[in-house]
């Protein structure tokens, strides 16, 4: 397994590592941004010139508080932040297995004596690795940021859920992504299919929070369980959430091993 | 090439198949196909593209689930690792990882079997003619043949028990493919088995002992390649220095006779020497053995009357 890591550090490691430092650089920037800027009065203020609509979405964003706490969460759950710990899970997850059926270097890998549930699980540690290692990158952001503009520190408790609940939202799109790449012959596609679940799931969330007919579906997206504000502004225990998206991510992961035990490859 | 520590194998069949059946949707890839290969022999499996040869070989590592029989590798049922260890495969479309460089390629290969050092590695560079600047570049910026021989060597460096080869000469140039062929016939006289597949009898016919004929999943003969060679039609074509002779049809072996003018082709079964004796009387210009292909070998096994045999 450790021959399989290495490969695939040597593989995925740079575009992993790049994910993480601008992960951690966009949550630095969102700390000198609320250091540097009145955004609670320049939001105050531009708020109440908006439409009913566009109040009660942002509303929704900040719970109608404007908080340096509540403005730090916003850079947590801000697209390009969910965007960068997205690409991570979903392209490693598709080329685990769709992508090296497409390229054929399965065939060579599976000659090897090397089982298949040993494959599989050095691809899921080194994805478990690299997305704890994204998420500890962006936490780092966050508290160098922080303590470099001189914001008040959060507590290691809620900064500890914070970064557990993006865990465990990433491991939700790796474990779905992994059951498609299963499936799948082409890693391409298989991308395509667990970008669009993300993109899918982070809409019909937004959407649904601010428009009525489409509440009920709320609670069916992944990011309904992704909650950074209710960490960070309000303090709120995960277990929920938590258990949510890391039982989405077992529920793939079983899906996929069902799946790669038994397909024929390539 | 100098010995490997395991001289020699417990008796059993290096390689063992038997009534494999295997389908694709509609498509039927393997009808009952069984064979079993010993130590020591070079076993040809021989069959157009399609006929269901590469989808034995997966079987056999594990890749492909067979709908009906079994398959052994050195006693070990196909597709558990174990059986692996001491398998050396080459694929047909051999794809590998094309950051890496050759050597490195070698190195990981040789990690999934620590207990089975690359004893064979530098040999092997040697007889295919791989030079350290080929190994040291990434495998994505080397030539089809070079990539070809590093996949070689990654499959045969730990001196494996059981060899697989699926096309293995393609992309090798004339040279480098004598030189392959008289490695696996020291792997072989060193009592390693070889499953050699190919759609090419020439080559099948320079390296093998035995072989198995596939077409459409099903096997038309198992058999020595000597009786093979003795049953099948070849044809010959000669160029007289005048007036091809009449009787060319009833020159020994010669089962069909076409002549217009000074040329004939003339088609044979059998010992080509008493025709060659009858010929010397004449005065040949030309004479030449086109090479057999697959094709007439299919069309002489079906007009032998067998039709398909298991």
């Amino acid at each position: 397994m450790r021959n399989l890591l290495r490969l695939l550090l040597a593989r995925h490691g740079l575009f992993v590592a790049v994910c993480g430092a601008l992960l951690g650089g966009f949550e630095w920037l969102i700390c000198a941004v609320v250091a540097s800027v009145d955004v609670t009065g320049a939001l105050g203020t531009l708020v109440q010139s908006m439409p009913s609509l566009l109040q009660t979405m942002v509303a929704e964003q900040f719970l109608g508080d404007f908080s340096k706490s509540s403005l730090l969460a916003f850079g947590w759950a801000h697209p390009i932040a969910q965007a960068l710990g997205a690409a991570v899970a979903i392209v490693l997850a598709a080329q685990a297995v769709a992508g090296r059926v497409e390229d054929g270097t399965i065939e060579l890998t599976l000659a090897q004596p090397l089982a298949r549930r040993r494959y599989l699980a050095a691809h899921v540690l080194f994805a478990l690795l690299a997305l704890v290692f994204v998420t500890l990158a962006g936490l780092t952001g966050t508290v160098a940021g922080g303590h470099a503009y001189g914001l008040e520190p959060f507590r290691a408790r809620e900064l500890a859920r914070l970064g557990l609940d993006y865990f465990a939202l990433l491991c939700a799109l790796y474990g779905l992504t992994l059951a498609f790449s299963a499936f799948g012959r082409e890693g391409g596609r298989v991308a395509t299919a667990g970008f669009l679940v993300a993109l899918v799931s982070y809409l019909v969330h937004v959407i649904g929070s601010m428009w009525e007919p489409w509440k009920p579906l709320v609670p069916w997206t992944l990011h309904a369980w992704y909650v950074p504000r209710d960490i960070l502004a309000q303090g709120k225990a995960i277990a929920r959430p938590l258990g949510t998206l890391l039982g989405v991510g077992l529920a793939g992961l079983a899906v996929a091993w069902a799946r790669f035990a038994r397909r024929d490859l390539p | 090439m100098r010995p490997g520590p395991r001289a020699t194998l417990p008796l059993m069949h290096a390689l063992e198949v038997t009534d494999l059946h295997k389908r694709y949707g509609r498509v039927r890839a393997l009808r009952g196909v069984s064979f079993a290969l010993e130590p020591g022999e070079v076993f040809g499996y021989l069959g157009p593209n399609g006929a269901g040869k590469t989808t034995t070989l997966r079987i056999l590592l594990g890749l492909v689930r067979a709908d009906r029989g079994r398959a052994r590798l050195l006693g070990e049922p196909a597709g558990r690792p174990a059986g692996r260890e001491r398998v050396g495969f080459v694929p047909g479309e051999l794809r590998l990882p094309g950051g890496m460089t050759g050597r490195a390629l070698l190195d990981h290969v040789a990690r999934f079997r620590p207990g089975r050092p690359p004893v064979l590695r530098e040999r092997l560079l040697d007889a295919l003619d791989l030079r350290e600047s080929d190994l040291a570049r990434r495998v994505k910026w080397l030539s089809h043949g070079t990539r070809q021989k590093v996949g070689l060597v990654a499959a045969l460096q730990h001196d494996p028990d059981l060899v697989l080869l699926d096309e293995p000469t393609n992309g090798l140039d004339p040279l480098v493919q004598r030189a392959f062929r008289d490695v696996v016939r020291e792997l072989a006289a060193r009592g390693r088995a070889v499953l050699f597949s190919s759609h090419v009898l020439s080559e099948v016919e320079a390296v093998c002992g035995r072989v198995a004929v596939l077409q459409a999943g099903e096997l038309l003969a198992v058999e020595d390649i000597g009786a093979l060679r003795a049953r099948l039609t070849r044809r010959l074509e000669v160029r007289f220095r005048g007036p091809a002779p009449a009787d060319l049809g009833s020159l020994p072996g010669v089962t069909r006779a076409e002549a217009a003018g000074s040329e004939a082709t003339l088609w044979l079964q059998g010992d080509v020497n008493p025709l060659l004796r009858r010929l010397a009387a004449a005065e040949v210009e030309h004479l030449v053995f086109p090479e057999l292909q697959l094709e007439d070998v299919f069309l002489d096994l079906y007009r032998a009357g067998g039709g398909p045999a298991r």
